[in-house]
């Protein structure tokens, strides 16, 4: 029997590695990546009767085939999106985008499961390295700031991503 | 990066560049956030975080106005028309200054009716409503504090949260000409504290 050549042999190994990166094998369960967050800072507001927002762009890179799935949670009392400081909580709003660069996107409930989003980040992208995949943007309502009391607030948001 | 400490220095130099290092590293940790995002890791699933943090400004309003008429006062008697304003801040303590100036010479509380003489007039604020007397306020001159009852602006609860009371005496009453009408204008500024 012919042996292949040495060239086709080469080829050959890079494809299936290049398809182990993308697919992964069947019996390996998907794993997935959040990356690029960053830090929402409002800063001192100019104005408190009129909404806000600020957008990030983030990576969600997938083992898989690109599925995912987000939940959010705030620091406020029982995961809810809101802010501490001098005064009582200040609410905000979480949306996320499945596509980068975005001003809007859909509204995120504390603590429920957004499904149905794909990533285009896949095997060589795992790292982030190509790009950014999704937007997460915070909104500040002017209902809520007009009546927030004066001075500093904080939170933290946490996301978990997993693969569909 | 800190700055490495030769091994051969002094002890003199190594002390200095040791609370240089010191004074550095405190800078750095003051001036850094109190949380950073965190970026997930491969896995069944991945977690982050960021942090967000807002500094909402100091804001006022008074509202709720109305202008005075004081008409057919009779002589003899203070002529007086108590209103209720809102006065909405959201400063953690509520609490705001007023200042009061008329359209007199030099912010003076007086009314003019063309080349007759001014009268003068008196204005009271309270930090309550309806109030029919008050802390006497001075032309241009901030208040004392007042601390504000509303709980949102334009005291869309309450309705309103302070006294407004301008008085004409009777003396000024008595000066006045009959069947003319004096105007002026006063102008309140709300200052949070």
């Amino acid at each position: 029997m012919k042996s292949l050549r040495p060239a086709l042999a080469v080829r050959c190994a890079c494809i299936a590695l290049l398809l182990g990166l993308f697919v992964g094998g069947p019996a390996e369960a998907q794993r997935v990546r959040i990356d690029r967050l960053a830090d929402f800072s409002f800063g001192l507001l100019t104005t408190t009767t009129s909404d806000i927002r600020q957008s990030g762009n983030v990576c969600i890179s997938t083992t898989g085939l690109g599925g995912y799935n987000v939940r959010a949670s705030g620091s406020g009392s029982g995961g809810l999106f809101t802010l501490a400081g001098v005064g009582a909580p200040l609410a905000y709003e979480v949306q996320w985008n499945g596509t980068v660069g975005q001003q809007s996107g859909t509204a995120l409930i504390p603590g429920q499961t957004l499904s149905g989003l794909t990533t285009a980040a896949l095997g060589l992208n795992l790292n982030c390295l190509l790009s950014n995949t999704a937007s997460l943007i915070i909104v500040l309502r002017a209902a809520e700031l007009s009546k927030a009391t004066a001075g500093a607030y904080s939170g933290t948001l946490t996301l978990v991503i997993a693969p569909e | 990066m800190l700055p490495m400490i030769n091994t051969t220095t002094s002890n003199v130099l190594r002390t200095t560049m040791g609370r240089f290092a010191l004074l550095v590293t405190a800078s750095m940790l003051a001036s850094a956030p109190a949380h950073a995002s965190t970026q997930g890791t491969l896995g069944a699933t991945s977690q982050g975080s960021v942090q967000i943090s807002v500094s909402v400004p100091s804001r006022v309003q008074i509202s709720n106005l109305t202008d005075v008429d004081l008409t057919n006062s009779e002589l003899g008697s203070v002529a007086s028309r108590p209103q209720s304003p809102c006065v909405w801040t959201n400063t953690a303590t509520k609490s705001y200054t007023i200042t009061a100036s008329g359209s007199g010479t030099g912010n003076a509380f007086t009314l003019a009716a063309g080349q007759l003489a001014p009268i003068s007039y008196a204005v009271q604020w309270a930090g309550t409503t309806g109030q029919t007397t008050g802390t006497a306020l001075t032309p241009a001159a901030a208040s004392s504090s007042f601390v504000s009852t509303a709980l949102l602006p334009g005291c869309t609860v309450a309705g309103s949260s302070a006294s407004l009371i301008v008085t004409v005496a009777p003396g000024q009453l008595e000066t006045m000409a009959s069947a003319t009408p004096y105007t002026g204008t006063l102008t309140l500024l709300v200052n949070p504290i």
